[in-house]
């Protein structure tokens, strides 16, 4: 089971990119088993605090632990998948 | 809300300050009286001042020391952020200075902005902004109505995503935009590399320029010399060049504000007795008051003595007279003192002396003229003495010690105490000491004890090399010392080349 947060500001182009990039490695490599929260910190920014964010976007891997951080839009899928330990075979 | 207080001039060591023009920028004044003194008032209100230093040179330090200083003088709340080292850590360095920042922080006169380094891995994929960053700030900003805003430090934004740097630029222009129009009086600091070198390592005077602030922390010759530079306010005046600074355990950051002095005292005409009738004779009538004095001498040529002698001098119009000896124990002065007639320990008694005996080494000159400030503060005295100045140079570089006796005669002058030092010569007979190569040009009065050998005898001798605004006695006289203390002869007939160590007998018509 993947957990993830996922830190956003609004509409703007990098959060479109990485949330469209995080839901469909969610639904293609881990097959809906994961929990997603995302959180715009123009909503929510006692959450941003909490978690000490600086990037946006950003995406925490709350689990499998260890806990991990990638920033950025995502756009690279290669990479994000290797970034959240998630192998291809999964697909 | 508490508005910011503007000043124009802030007064530091009661130096008169320079005749200004008018400026067209405010300034904020930080509450630290040395920088407000060669900033001309503080910093630049409103706007982002780059503190640029290498590392330890107290960046961390200035910056928290200008939020301190906000909420304890001026009820200014203010915002720390820190991208480098741990808050706790932070709160724990605060605390160390006396400053209450637990209390500050459940105020809500204090709030850390928390950016630094997490334990957790951190990977960039494709592009990204630091708007987190900028809406937790103007939070935090909003939050207590922040006047004053640290970041501290810039640097390791770039170390934190090294491989993002271009994007970091980027973003950080939007930081200082956003600073801007928050309308705080931030401080951003950032690493270099060398003392003398770029401004900063990562370029980050490229968009942060218009105001400069460099502190130094330079290894010389086995000792560290710590200075701050303003290199420029824009649009506003401010003290050029380097002034030395100390971190003082009580007030922090202390400055010494060399290139803000000038000359400019109010000479008397009065007198003091130098404690020996024979010697005011051979200068006139004593020595001026609020003038500095030196007497070079050699080992056991009688410095000492004419240390004690000029204390004695107090009792006549019950003067009052601080003694900082840097090479005996107060036992052994009071020993000595007895020994030519004269009672310190009586002196005291009656609060008109104060003894302070210590080692040079144990701190730096910043650090001891921040001492004789304190005590001169305190205990008010018409008199110093130090014994010897030569010991005192042993704690510093000799650019350090040179700024130091400038800024120490500037500010005896200024309050009008008049100062005996000593000085040791390396040469029994003869010669001077490279401490007097500093000292002499600012001295008022020289007076030269040298031995003299003569028919298998050491003799001692006594004379006045120069007395600034006085005519004075040109003769080099014997000088005794006995169980009643000095004793000053005849001047030395028919002898010469006693100053060069070698003197003759000449015959006379």
């Amino acid at each position: 089971m993947h957990v993830f947060q996922l830190f956003i500001n609004g509409h703007s182009l990098n959060s479109i990119e990485a949330v469209d990039t995080l839901l469909k490695i969610c639904r293609e490599n881990l097959k809906g088993n994961y929990q997603l929260e995302i959180i715009d910190i123009q909503k929510d920014p006692d959450k941003a605090e909490e978690a000490g964010i600086i990037a946006i976007p950003t995406l925490i891997r709350m689990e499998p632990t260890p806990v991990n951080r990638i920033i950025g839009a995502l756009n690279v899928r290669s990479r994000v998948l290797a970034g959240l330990g998630i192998s291809s075979m999964h697909k | 809300m508490v508005t910011p207080r503007l000043v124009r001039t802030a007064p530091y060591l009661h130096f008169p300050n320079r005749l200004r023009l008018p400026m067209n920028l405010q300034k904020l004044e930080t509450g630290n009286a040395s920088f407000d003194h060669i900033s001309h008032g503080g910093l630049p209100i409103g706007r982002t001042t780059l503190v640029a230093g290498s590392s330890g040179s107290a960046k961390t330090l200035f910056g928290a020391q200008f939020l301190a200083l906000g909420i304890q003088l001026f009820d200014q709340p203010g915002v720390f952020v820190t991208f480098e080292e741990q808050v706790d850590d932070i709160r724990k360095h605060l605390r160390s200075f006396h400053w209450d920042i637990d209390t500050w922080e459940k105020e809500g006169k204090w709030i850390f902005v928390d950016a630094a380094p997490k334990e957790e891995i951190i990977i960039a994929v494709g592009d990204f902004d630091l708007s987190a960053f900028r809406i937790r700030l103007e939070r935090a900003v909003m939050k207590c109505k922040a006047q004053r805003v640290v970041i501290d430090s810039i640097g390791s934004i770039f170390t934190q995503f090294h491989e993002e740097t271009h994007t970091i630029r980027r973003e950080l222009i939007q930081v200082a935009l956003t600073l801007s129009r928050l309308n705080a009086t931030s401080i951003i600091t950032a690493e270099r590399l060398e003392e003398y070198g770029n401004i900063t390592r990562f370029g980050v005077e490229e968009f942060l320029t218009d105001n400069v602030v460099i502190l130094r922390n330079v290894l010389h010759n086995e000792k560290r010399r710590r200075t701050i530079e303003i290199l420029k306010f824009r649009g506003s005046d401010h003290e050029k060049g380097e002034n030395p600074f100390t971190i003082n355990p009580e007030k922090a950051i202390v400055i010494i504000p060399l290139s803000a002095m000038i000359l400019k005292h109010t000479s008397s005409h009065e007198r003091v007795t130098s404690g020996i009738p024979a010697l005011d004779e051979m200068i006139n009538g004593g020595f001026y008051k609020g003038s500095i004095n030196l007497v070079s001498g050699a080992i056991g040529a009688g410095k000492t003595l004419l240390v004690a002698n000029f204390i004695n001098g107090i009792r006549e119009k019950k003067e009052r007279c601080l003694l900082m000896a840097f090479e005996e124990s107060s036992e052994q002065l009071y020993r000595n003192a007895s020994g030519w007639g004269i009672d310190f320990r009586q002196l005291e008694d009656e609060g008109l002396l104060k003894v302070i005996c210590i080692y040079p080494e144990i701190s730096s000159l910043e650090d001891h003229f921040i001492n004789i400030q304190e005590t001169v503060k305190n205990f008010k005295p018409d008199r110093i003495a130090i014994d010897s100045l030569s010991a005192l140079s042993r704690a510093s570089s000799d650019k350090g010690f040179r700024e130091f006796i400038i800024a120490f005669t500037a500010y005896l002058k200024h309050e009008e105490i008049t100062g005996l030092f000593t000085s040791n010569t390396p040469l029994l007979a003869g010669g001077t000491s490279d401490t007097e190569g500093n000292i002499s040009p600012i001295t008022d009065s020289i007076i030269l004890l040298r031995y003299v050998e003569m028919s298998g005898e050491m003799q001692r001798s006594i004379a006045v090399l120069k007395m600034r605004g006085s005519k004075h006695d040109s003769s080099i006289r014997k000088f005794t010392i006995t169980d009643e203390g000095a004793n000053i002869g005849k001047h030395f007939e028919g002898i010469s080349g006693i100053l060069t160590g070698n003197p003759m007998l000449i015959k006379l018509e």
